[in-house]
């Protein structure tokens, strides 16, 4: 199955890369007895003409190196296991003949991006009845918005703007590739500009596909099971002076108008145009945020509620079709899903999370922790000892490899960054600690369990040990690559140190 | 799988050759190094030669049963470490042998001071060289030693 994720806007960007993070660690969707989905594969496509949009940057780096990364280890296979199991590509990767597009996870808006949004609706050319009504609809401000800094909080001229969507490349290339068994699904936030419009534009789209001659298995798209995550207000942003395009005091009004308008459009107990519809918000906001909705953009830090957010296409992608879909492929009414915290703190750690969301994150987040920890030095002294030597040999030239580096010097880093900016945000997530002083105290509020000599230590030679043991299964890295050996004995020996090492919280 | 085992049946081979070899009465491995006619006579006669054999064989297939599946950590895998082994394992193993041999020739009311010593000396050879065996036959099957002294 492939899921089409739309992540409109910076929150997309945002909510797009705590889901590449929990993907890394090896979190994958399971169905309703807890298998991992197969075959599963993720065509996350972003949509933000604000293209400097720092968010959005970041988010696109770490999914190129997460798709680097993960080639290296499991090349195209759908039924990975361990870090980054599941395969992410791009549009460009699965499209299949029509018209070349960019591979790229960021949607080629450039038709939008060069213009001033008068000049994209042609207001100069308008009789002056038309251009009176324009100004009506529209305030002066928003007609001088150049959009290739986004629709900065204004969902009028995003829906207008997004509307193109349907006619680029690579929407077709999407439906061109779209399968019956396929699913699509949006991340976007309601209070701001592009993502509070992208999300019905498309879905109305995609809906209407059958009437839209130009496209491929018109009749497939316009029957997906479509899912949405739709974030309510949950972040702060500085006051500014001069610049009042993105105020605070706005979203709780914006997120009033969205909800009435998608109410009556999208999510109506009636209505089968978005089949799963996932809200979430939080009354503790965030820290504020640089406001910066120009030149650089939008650089929040990453968020508990982001976190979360992440979780609802793994969950959608869970969903058994029979409650997305009637027997005859028919899209079935909206179903809403909600969640909550199990204890209502400000500091997060694993115990404040539902056991649902424990059972699913707790151990691939733990391990990759410890992957990380591990990788600081100790593969570095364990060269040429153990594990390394068994085939496929770990060589030294592994460490300056491209495989290594950008594990190294982009992921890793990333990852650290991320926990560390929920950790400063509030509410502050401490789940695992990157600072920690030695590994037994990796995971947040989690002990090392009890030993004879009290509490068990954890370290390098903890990790060499259990590799040592794992390695000697010859015939499961017969034929491998050493990275795949280096990356799966890392999520083994970590998923054994989080089993017996710590005590049990799930 | 297979060429571990054809290595284990090497060294136990050579290991059953080399507890042949050192107590048969003609081309005796002892005497092949040091032969002293009255002290030799001697331990041949009191049946020395099979004792210090087994003392030799057990000391090293031992030491290297000891270091590569009791010890067998990770924190002692490094040629160095197999080294260290092998220096103890053949220092004690001919003081064991000596005070053996003394005992019995003593119990024989006979002392032939520095060459017992002398005697004793080329057990450090057979010993390293049994433990080098032992260790390449078994070391296989170790977790954490199996590539020392050097990856397989």
């Amino acid at each position: 199955m492939r899921l089409f994720l739309f992540a409109i806007g910076g929150t997309g960007s945002r909510v797009l890369k705590s889901l590449t993070m929990l993907l890394a660690s090896g979190v994958r969707p399971v169905d309703e007895n807890g298998r991992p989905v197969p075959d599963m594969e993720l065509v996350p496509i972003i949509i933000d003409p604000h293209k400097s949009n720092e968010d959005l940057k970041r988010t696109e780096a770490l999914l190129n190196a997460y798709r680097e990364l993960r080639a290296a280890i499991h090349g195209t296979d759908t039924d990975a296991e361990g870090f980054f199991a599941t395969r992410v590509c791009s549009l460009a990767e699965v499209a299949t003949g029509g018209t070349p597009i960019d591979d790229s996870f960021v949607l080629n808006m450039s038709t939008v991006e060069r213009e001033k949004f008068r000049d994209f609706i042609g207001y100069d050319t308008m009789d002056e009845g038309a251009q009176a009504l324009t100004s009506l609809l529209f305030a002066d401000y928003q007609l001088e918005n150049k959009m290739n800094i986004g629709f900065v909080g204004s969902p009028n001229i995003g829906s207008v703007a997004l509307n193109e969507v349907k006619d680029s490349p690579q929407f077709k290339a999407m439906a061109g590739v779209f399968r019956p068994d396929d699913r699509i699904f949006f991340i976007s936030s309601i209070f701001g500009g592009t993502g509070a419009a992208g999300f019905p534009i498309l879905v109305k789209n995609i809906r209407q596909a059958a009437q839209l001659d130009q496209l491929d298995n018109r009749d497939a798209l316009s029957r997906a099971p479509i899912g949405g995550l739709t974030m309510l207000p949950y972040f702060n942003l500085e006051r500014s002076k001069d610049d009042h395009r993105i105020d605070t005091a706005d979203f709780i009004v914006k997120t009033q108008s969205a909800l009435h308008y998608y109410r009556g459009t999208l999510t109506s107990a009636n209505d089968s145009n978005v089949n799963a519809i996932y809200y979430l918000g939080d009354q503790v906001h965030s820290l504020p945020q640089r406001y910066d909705p120009g030149e650089h953009g939008q650089r929040n830090a990453a968020h508990l509620v982001e976190l979360v957010g992440a979780l609802a296409p793994l969950h959608f992608a869970g969903l058994p079709v029979s409650r997305l879909s009637d027997p005859d492929g028919a899209p079935k009414p909206t179903v809403a899903f909600e969640y909550a915290l199990e204890k209502d703190v400000h500091d997060i750690d694993f115990t404040a999370l539902g056991p649902a969301t424990r059972n699913l994150i707790y151990d691939p987040m733990a391990r990759m922790q410890l992957m990380q920890r591990y990788l600081q030095d100790g593969l570095k002294r364990h060269l040429g000892q153990g594990f390394t030597q068994d085939q496929p040999r770990i060589k030294a030239d592994m460490l300056t490899s491209q495989f290594y580096r950008t594990l190294t010097e982009r992921f890793v880093p990333a990852w650290c960054d991320w926990l560390d900016e929920m950790h400063n945000n509030s509410r502050s997530v401490s789940l695992v600690n990157p600072e920690a002083p030695d590994m037994a105290h990796i995971i947040h509020n989690v002990e090392s369990r009890k030993g004879f000599f009290g509490r068990k230590t954890i370290d390098d030679n903890t990790f060499k040990a259990l590799m040592n043991r794992e390695s000697r299964n010859a015939d499961r890295y017969a034929a491998k690559s050493p990275e795949f050996k280096l990356l799966d004995l890392l999520y083994r020996a970590a998923g054994e140190i989080v089993d017996t090492k710590f005590e049990n919280i799930n | 799988m297979k060429r571990h085992f054809l290595y284990l049946l090497a060294g136990v081979a050579f290991t059953v050759c080399f507890f042949i070899t050192s107590t048969a009465s003609s081309g005796n491995l002892f005497e092949w190094l040091f032969y002293n006619q009255g002290l030799n006579d001697h331990l041949f006669n009191l049946s020395v030669y099979p004792m210090l054999a087994a003392i030799i064989v057990c000391m090293a297939w031992g030491a290297a049963a000891v270091y590569y599946f009791v010890i067998n950590s990770v924190k002692f895998d490094r040629w160095w470490h197999w080294l260290s082994v092998l220096v103890i394992v053949s220092l004690v193993t001919p003081l064991a042998c000596h005070a053996a041999t003394t005992a019995l020739l003593a119990g024989a009311g006979m002392d032939y001071g520095a060459a017992t010593v002398q005697f004793g000396l080329q057990h450090i050879m057979w010993t390293a060289l049994l433990f080098v065996v032992a260790s390449f036959s078994m070391r296989w099957w170790s977790t954490n030693c199996r590539h020392t002294p050097f990856p397989q």
